[in-house]
């Protein structure tokens, strides 16, 4: 193409000379961004919140093993695990083989465990379930229309960064939605207009011109679409966290790239993430198979994470969450059908881990929520103020963030 | 042979002028000679929205027919879907394997290769069929019935369901589609379906079915109903035998429940077989609680949220008609709300599919598929039953992507899509049906000299993001 991509041309150059001047003079658009500046305080603003959100349902029995109740192994006789199988963490729960890389992360302290957490969401409905805890109520029926973490945002004062909340996912997830400087995108590497970095920076112009003034929605995106462009065009190239072990994954590229932000000071805050293919109605496995490889994937993506950004873990926590937990007892197809509690992590250097919280309701026929799903005994809300509290310095913002939520909370350590 | 041999060897075997860059299916968007503006179009702003809805998107000559017939008898001629294909469309459709070959022989093409064919078929049916409402209705049924395409064999399975459940029934009769669809083995895949059976009935489909396809979350259904429900379909599975016509639906006997089942209050007898689930289909599609979901979801796709009125309306006509498709159409695509209704977004598909129609572009439809992955819509790809989002929110963070598409697109990177007459139009009128004024684009539009740019700035605009 001739005049907008290509800068062999003369005639183009001295267009977008005068196109430059022509902003320089009156928009301003180019000057205006390049203010939005590489901070590097690291302190009071530095706290990051990753929100690992596990879609599908992830099978919780599965993931931390009650391998020492012997209802398990009746409720599960092709699916469950030995003792020899698990990590054991006591005499009750043993972690997943799969998950051995976060082991260490739990043994010092840095990762703690929730079991038996959830919403009051009784619909077993993927999407009323996952709605439920990404706009952080206690039903999925509230009539509340934004995303817990977009009110945390605007409870702190409003997105004013560009990458200030981000979503690594293909479309904004619900925990996000209301935040009008959200933004979702899937890969940083492919995060650039097309072209060379004169056309680049000519389009650039161009479309600072046609989104400057709208207030539709798509006008508001635009211009956090090109704010974030100038500042992602100044990272780091991407592709030099692979040194810190991240599996060739969707959602290890995610949490090397969220990683890349955070070390990058550009005052990332938050960051939601998603991994997919939780619904193991069929032919789960046990040790290996199906549910094994996700674990595998998240355990390896968050320990090289954590690996990554080594001390600066300090201010940053990770909550790994799901919509709902599988039925205790194993179907036809070698699989589980949608449950109620499942488990949840919470990671970050100090954060009171090494320990499983939350009360376990136990797996006997009358223990069961009908029909026959693990009970909810910690609600999903006192483990996110507990972190917003404890980790992100937000125990005012609570009120505003989880409305009418009051319940218990975790007694996790401070950042 | 990689993707360009086989473009090679399809260009081979069609006839020359079809694909010389101007075959009869282009020629419905280009028109015979020019796209000629000398005569302005009456009122091109209430065709322009018709376009937007009822269409993927204006085009200039489309917009000069819709002008010429009527925009309501074009809309009528629209909802009976009878308009003679053009035989270029119907070729480049037949060419695809996925059309061609029954489930078992396309086993023999790897994955991707049938994923990528059925997607190039939508991109090439949205951008040049005649039928554009029915066009439109297969993307919305096919959200509604939603299926992964890369979940074990639903890549396979997914082209059969598209011609006898989706396409059959788009703008038949409700009940019948849901029939069809609970019978579609790529449905009975994709829900496990087929691995419900009496010994731990699996509640999958029983849940999907009550809380997408029919009621409606709340629908007035328990927990209680998603497992009678789910007891019903027991021994529902895919001939797997055999000697058999293996990949159709199987009513497997030895893996049936055949004791009574109560669902929302309808005593279903002991002792009965598939009748069990067609029941069950029978009670939901006659459900006052489906009705209503499938009216409001018709409604939300057309003209937007907050149209309560017309939801309630068109769940009495889905009840009078027996859920007549066309008949809940018709009212809501002749009613001044579809003119005047806030703007909707144009979802990727929408935004690409629309491009190429303003653009009058030739494509064979393959070359654009990337750029739809990058947008997050690739069709058939959506893994979640509940089918690609509509809100705004959910699309907005596509618009890098959309801006280096249409960059692409006029910059002649975009493999096998070639733009011609389009770029003697005044760009706002051509692209957006609509005179330049005094907005930002048109001011613009009004600095840039070359026609490339001038167009692909209107793509870019945020005006034309939405519909």
């Amino acid at each position: 193409m001739e005049i907008m991509m290509e800068y062999s041309c003369e005639g183009y150059r001295k267009l977008s000379r005068r196109a430059l001047f022509a902003g320089a003079m009156g928009l301003c658009a180019t000057r205006a961004l390049t203010q939005v500046a590489f901070r590097k305080d690291g302190e009071k603003d530095g706290r990051v919140l990753v929100f690992l959100f596990l879609r599908g349902g992830c099978d919780g029995l599965n993931t931390i093993v009650p391998y020492g109740d012997d209802a398990y192994h009746r409720l599960r006789p092709s699916l469950a695990l030995r003792k020899q199988d698990v990590l054991p963490l006591d005499d009750r729960f043993g972690m997943h083989p799969a998950l051995r890389s976060l082991l260490p992360l739990y043994q010092e302290g840095d990762m703690a465990i929730v079991h038996a957490v959830g919403s009051q969401d009784r619909s077993r409905s993927h999407f009323e379930a996952m709605s439920a805890i990404e706009r952080g109520v206690a039903y999925a029926g509230e009539p509340v229309s934004n995303g817990w973490v977009a009110r945390y945002l605007a409870a702190k004062g409003g997105t004013q960064d560009p990458l200030q909340a981000l979503a690594f996912a293909p479309v904004l997830p619900d925990s996000l939605k209301g935040s009008t400087g959200a933004l979702a995108l899937e890969d940083l590497k492919q995060y650039r207009l097309a072209g060379g970095s004169e056309g680049r920076r000519r389009l650039h112009e161009s479309l600072w011109k046609l989104y400057q003034q709208g207030d539709d929605r798509f006008s508001v995106a635009g211009r956090q679409t090109l704010k974030a462009l100038e500042i992602v065009e100044r990272l780091p190239d991407v592709t030099e966290v692979n040194r810190h072990g991240y599996p060739a994954s969707d959602l290890g590229k995610a949490l090397a790239q969220t990683a890349l932000l955070i070390e990058s000071g550009v005052g990332l805050e938050v960051a939601c993430l998603e991994k997919g293919g939780w619904d193991t109605h069929v032919a789960q496995g046990a040790t290996e198979g199906w549910h094994a490889s996700l674990l595998t994937d998240l355990a390896d993506s968050l320990a090289a994470f954590s690996n990554h950004l080594g001390k600066e873990m300090e201010r940053v926590t990770v909550v790994v969450a799901t919509e709902f937990g599988r039925r205790a007892y194993e179907n036809a197809g070698l699989g589980t059908d949608h449950g109620r509690g499942s488990v949840l992590f919470v990671l970050g250097k100090g954060v009171a881990g090494g320990r499983i919280y939350g009360e376990w309701p136990g797996l006997e026929p009358e223990a069961l929520e009908e029909p026959g799903d693990l009970r909810v005994t910690t609600d999903y809300r006192a483990v996110l103020s507990s972190v917003l509290a404890a980790r992100m310095g937000a125990e005012a913002l609570l009120p505003e963030v989880f409305p009418g939520y009051s319940g218990a909370r975790l007694a996790l350590a401070p950042a | 042979m990689d993707r360009r041999d086989l473009l090679k060897a399809a260009l081979a075997a069609a006839s020359a002028t079809a694909l010389a860059g101007c075959g009869r299916g282009l020629r419905n968007l280009l028109g015979n000679s020019d796209l000629g503006f000398a005569e302005p179009l009456p009122n091109p702003e209430p065709i322009a929205r018709t376009l937007n809805r009822v269409a993927y998107g204006f085009n200039l000559k489309v917009a000069k027919e819709v002008a010429e017939k009527g925009r309501e008898a074009w809309i009528e001629s629209q909802i009976a879907a009878d308009e003679e294909e053009d035989p270029w469309l119907v070729l480049q459709i037949e060419r695809l394997d996925v059309f061609r070959l029954g489930p078992a022989e396309l086993r023999d093409l790897p994955e991707e290769e049938v994923v990528r064919q059925l997607q190039q078929a939508t991109i090439l049916r949205a951008v040049y069929s005649r039928n554009q409402l029915l066009e439109r209705m297969v993307e919305f049924w096919s959200d509604h019935f939603n299926i992964y395409a890369r979940k074990r064999f639903e890549a396979w399975r997914k082209p059969m369901d598209e011609i006898s459940v989706i396409r059959r029934h788009a703008l038949g009769k409700f009940p019948d589609l849901l029939r069809a669809s609970a019978k579609s083995p790529a449905m009975l895949e994709y829900l496990d379906n087929d691995r419900n059976n009496k010994a731990k009935p699996n509640e999958n489909y029983a849940r999907e079915l009550m809380e997408l396809h029919t009621l409606g979350v709340h629908g007035g259904y328990t927990q209680e109903d998603v497992q009678q429900v789910a007891r019903c379909f027991t021994g529902w599975t895919i001939e797997n035998r055999f000697g058999r016509a293996r990949g159709t639906f199987r009513f497997d006997e030895s893996q049936h429940d055949f004791g009574e089942k109560v669902v929302l209050g309808h005593r279903i007898p002991a002792g009965g077989g598939v009748e069990d689930g067609e029941q069950v289909l029978q009670i939901l599609a006659t459900h006052p609680s489906t009705a209503k979901f499938i009216a409001g979801k018709l409604v939300a796709r057309f003209l937007g949220d907050g149209f309560e009125g017309w939801r309630d309306r068109l769940a009495e006509i889905y009840l009078q008609t027996g859920g007549d498709i066309r008949a809940m159409l018709r009212p809501l695509l002749l009613s001044d709300d579809l003119l005047h209704a806030p703007p909707l977004p144009k979802r990727p598909f929408d935004f690409v599919a629309s491009s190429l129609r303003a653009l009058a572009a030739a494509t064979d439809g393959r070359g654009v598929l990337p750029y739809l992955r990058a947008m997050g819509q690739p069709s058939h790809e959506w893994p979640m039953p509940d089918g690609y989002p509509n809100e705004t929110e959910s699309w907005t963070g596509s618009l890098l992507a959309r801006w280096n598409f249409a960059i692409a697109l006029l910059s002649g990177d975009v493999k096998g899509v070639q733009i011609d007459e389009i770029l003697r139009q005044q760009p706002v009128e051509a692209i957006l049906g609509r005179k330049p004024g005094e907005d930002p684009l048109s001011r613009l539009i009004a600095e840039r000299r070359d026609p490339r740019e001038r167009i692909a700035l209107c793509l870019c605009s945020p005006e034309f993001q939405w519909r």
